[in-house]
Order: C-alpha cells, then structure tokens, then sequence
C-alpha cells in the first residue's frame, strides 16, 4: 500500500456554510504530510471526517485503504489522533486516563507510557484538571503515540507547547517517519511544521490551494529585485521581460519580483550604468500569506 | 486481533463508584426512615389528604402495603429514581460530547454503538443497586415496622419495578443526548421534567376524568399493579423494559448515523 490518505472529491457542508468544497488529495504511506490552512479553512473538518467523527456531504475518503466509516474500529487501532485541545477526563490522573486509553486499544506495553511520560516530562500522578494546558497536551501525545500506529492523525499538535518541547515532539514525528510511520499533522503556522514535513498541503475556504515540497515551495517564490541606475530607464522594456513582474520605475530607481532565473533581468540591465543592486527572497511565510490572502488559484 | 472487551463499562462503573453507592444509600435510608414511620401514621390514620390527591396512593394506611404504596414507593423513591435516570443518562453521551472527550474515545477502536451500550449497561448497575438497596432496607425494616403483612416476594416485585423506572428514564435521557447531541443540562432537564410531569399526570389523571391516560405514564406500569400485594406483575415489567429497549435502539440508531458535535 503506497497511498496512506486518498481524499476524492470530499465535501462537506454545514447548512449553507461549506467546510469542505470538493478536497482531493493523496498523502504517501510513510511520509510526514503538512496540513496548512488559516483557523477555519476545514482543517478540523477534513480530520474528524477521516476519524469517521463527521461524514461527508458527497465524495470520500480512504484511510489505510479502509473506509473511514464502515472499518472504523478496524482503522481506529491503527491509527492515533490527537486534537488542538487535547480533552480528557479532568477528575483522573494522567496515568489513570492513559492506562484506560491503552485498554480500549487492547493494551499497550507499559513502558511505552512511561517511556514517554520521561521523555515528555509529565507526572503521571498528577489529576489531569491540575495540568497546564502545555501539560494536558503531553498528555495527549502519549496517548497518540504509545501505540505506535501506522498513521498518526494530529490536529494543530504543537499549540500550548513550549519551545522545548515543540523541538522534542518534532524529534517524535522524525523518528516514527524513521519507523515507517505515516504523519499527517494540520498547523496554522508553517514554521512549526517547516523542519519536519515531507510534502505540504495548504488548504484556503475548503478547498486545495497548494500541495509540494516545501522546498518546491520555496523555490516557487519570487526574488525581488530593486535597481538603481545612473539614470532614469524605460520602465516597459523591463516588464516585457521572461519572468518579470510587478515593475515599478520611480526616477532612477526600478523595482520588480522575479520568477525562476534572473538572467534576462541582469543582461537588460547590463545595458545601462548600474549603480546600486539589491536583491532577495520572498520570505516563505510571506508566501504563505500571500496563498492564504491573495486571490483564490483554481 | 486484540480486543478491548467490557473496557468503557468497567471504567464508566469504577468512575461513577462513588455517586452510584451514594444514590443508593441515600435512596435505601430515606425509603428505610420513612417505612419506619409506619406504626405512627397507622395509628394516628391519615384523613388530612385532600381528596384530589386520591391517585397518589396516599390515602390508604389501613395496611401496610397501602401505606408503602403512599409516601415511599409512591412518591419518594420513585421521583429519586427518576432523577438517578436523567441525571446519569444525560453523562451517557452528551457530557463528553460537549466537553469534546467523546471525539477522542470514539477515535479508539470502539464503535459508537458498543460505547453506548456499555455506558448504558454501567447505569443499569447503578439502578440495580438503587434497587437492591431499598429491598434490603425494606427487608430490614419490615419485622420492626409492622410491614410484616407484605412478603419479601412483595418487596422484590416492587424494587423490580423501581429498578425499571431508574433504567426508563435513564434509557429516555440516554437516547435523547445520543439522538439529538443536547447539552448535559438540557438532557437532563427535559427527562427530569417530563418524569415529574407523567408522575403528576399519573396522580391526577382520575380526578379529572382522564384516568385512561394512566396507561402512558410509566409509574402506572411500575405501581399500578401493586406488586407489593400481587407480587411480580409480568407484563407491567415487561412493558418498562420493552420501553427502555426502545428509547435506547432509537437513540443509538440516530447516534451512530449522525455527526457529533463540538
């Protein structure tokens, strides 16, 4: 099996309000998929419909090649979730709700938990209602993953955890990448994913607006260029140029963004007495802005 | 494959230990203190119940079946039985629906269904031990009471019935919350208060001519019998029983097929 997540077509609509809008998209067995998207995009949406929570309006998922709906036990034990805000039972101590967690999945091995729980910091003794937020979220990744699933199904992980722990979790989902793991993570900021993911997905309204590499992605952003020259130069005969886009002269001075190589921009310019050259990237998060904000692609 | 077998029922019954022994300990005394009060009232007779009160049962102390019949199984232990099922029904689903818990115990490998019924089934341990509770208090009572004329088969008849009143309204706040998706506190209140509504509806339907509506009110089929008399009335029984196992196939027919809220 080579396709760990197939969503086709998947909509789903609350009353007129669309949370999904025709989503497809393939996640790879075996890689770490980024799930980026403005709060209210469908992130959450998209994951309780693959955890069979909700259920589509029209098209479908697979998950593990099973049907969310019909296998849902059968998908449940190989798979692990865990939510932005993570809930458990407040009144138990943490180890109290792990162990009962772990018996609804048929038993895991204890020092999975405990392993854990020491790699994680967390006081297993501790009544869950006492834990800070942060806490009450190592809570849930323990329990997402001490069973090691074959897919790990996390919904805005990261929020509430301290630096520090961020970088232990983000060491977790490499290393069950390294297990052959499957890792689907949602997230609103792309920084906290950024070091981790394999491929990304950025979703806007419900629907698909991006899917790569987050180095395709990067390379897909444009390098802006500002170039002063000893006078002032035709502004057209540079927007005519392969790649060149966003021109502005303003006296001697000319503006502009460029896609791909910047060769034909250099030779244009060559013509002219260059006196000043400043360049750089588009800063990636600035690209995600611009994905969720700008108009919609599609 | 591994299983999680009785899991989500042991741990509902290991959480809830406290409050299910409190409800029926406190249902036991307060059915044990107000039998026990029986010798007085049989002496003094009770004429001061108003006439449109008759449907209550409250009027007949010449025996100890009929005094029973009044303020402890006709009013008392009933209603508290009532509460025991609004109140531990409406945590069967809603209360971790609305907190969100069930999103993540429904993401484990247990089906909608099997959650359900192993809740449900951790109640109906909690309203056999409400039951079994007030049989012991009858039981312990009767000799020192002068209940003696009622046989402990009338006792166990009737706790049978009140056990099956706890499991109806527990069934109907069970199925509401898993139908529906309502909030705890609305669960809860629209089962409370249509349980106060049949038991009044119950009482007064004879004086207002309506008595035929008895037949639809459960405390008709839990009393109306007077099992502490008759002893075990089958179809009664049946008839509550069958009525829970409706509310609870209803409300998990629309619990598994529809989305949970958050």
């Amino acid at each position: 099996m080579h396709t760990a997540i197939e969503l086709t077509e998947l909509t789903k609509s609350y009353g007129s309000r669309r949370g999904l809008d025709g989503l497809s998209l393939q996640v790879r067995a075996g890689e770490v998929f980024g799930y980026l998207g403005p709060n209210g995009a469908g992130k959450s949406t998209t994951i309780r419909l693959l955890l069979d929570l909700i259920r589509p309006t029209s098209g479908s998922a697979r998950v593990l090649g099973l049907d969310p709906r019909a296998d849902a036990a059968r998908l449940h034990r190989r798979t692990g979730y865990l939510a932005g805000d993570f809930v458990v039972d407040g009144r138990r101590r943490a180890g109290e709700c792990l162990a009962f967690l772990a018996r609804l999945r048929g038993g895991v091995p204890a020092h999975r938990i405990t392993g854990l729980a020491a790699r994680l910091d967390v006081d297993l003794d501790a009544r869950i209602k006492s834990l800070s937020k942060g806490n009450r979220q190592k809570v849930g990744l323990i329990q997402a993953f001490m069973h090691e699933p074959e897919l790990l199904i996390l919904d805005e992980p990261t929020s509430g955890l301290d630096p520090l722990v961020q970088q232990t979790f983000l060491d977790m989902v490499g290393e069950a990448r390294d297990n052959g793991q499957t890792v689907f993570m949602s997230s609103h900021i792309l920084s906290e994913v950024e070091a981790v993911t394999d491929r990304v997905a950025i979703i806007r309204e419900g629907a698909l607006v991006a899917l790569d590499t987050v180095d395709a992605l990067r390379a897909r952003s444009s390098l802006r260029v500002r170039v002063t020259f000893a006078a002032p130069v035709p502004a057209g005969e540079f927007a005519a140029l392969p790649g060149v886009q966003h021109v502005s002269a303003d006296g001697d001075t000319l503006t502009c963004t460029v896609d791909g190589s910047p060769d034909a921009l250099v030779k244009a310019a060559a013509q002219y007495t260059v006196t000043g050259l400043h360049a750089d990237t588009q800063d990636l998060e600035e690209l995600f802005q611009a994905y969720y904000t700008g108009p919609r692609a599609a | 494959m591994t299983t999680n077998g009785g899991a989500m029922f042991t741990k509902t019954l290991y959480d809830n230990r406290r409050i299910f022994t409190v409800w029926a300990l406190a249902t036991g005394l307060l059915a044990l203190m107000y039998a026990a009060f029986y010798p007085q009232v049989s002496a003094d007779a009770m004429a001061s119940v108003p006439e449109s009160m008759s449907g209550f049962g409250l009027d007949d102390t010449s025996t100890a079946a009929g005094y029973l019949q009044g303020p402890v199984f006709g009013l008392l232990v009933p209603l508290l039985a009532t509460f025991y099922g609004a109140a531990t029904g409406a945590r069967t689903i809603s209360a971790d629906e609305e907190s969100g818990y069930l999103d993540l115990l429904l993401a484990h490998p247990i089906g909608r269904a099997r959650l359900l019924l192993q809740r449900f089934a951790a109640l109906a341990a909690g309203a056999l031990l409400i039951g079994g509770a007030v049989l012991a208090a009858m039981l312990a009572v009767r000799d020192g009471a002068d209940l003696g004329s009622v046989g402990a088969g009338g006792f166990a008849a009737q706790t049978l019935n009140l056990t099956l009143l706890a499991l109806l309204f527990g069934a109907l706040a069970t199925g509401l919350g898993a139908a529906t998706g309502l909030t705890r506190a609305t669960v809860f209140g629209v089962t409370a208060g249509l349980g106060v509504a049949v038991f009044a509806l119950n009482g007064f339907a004879p004086q207002i001519g309506a008595g035929g509506l008895r037949y639809l009110t459960p405390f008709h089929y839990y009393i109306g019998g007077e099992p502490l008399k008759n002893g075990v009335q089958v179809a009664d029984a049946a008839v509550l029983a069958a009525a829970s196992a409706v509310l609870i196939a209803a409300g998990t027919w629309r619990f598994v097929r529809r989305d949970l809220g958050r």
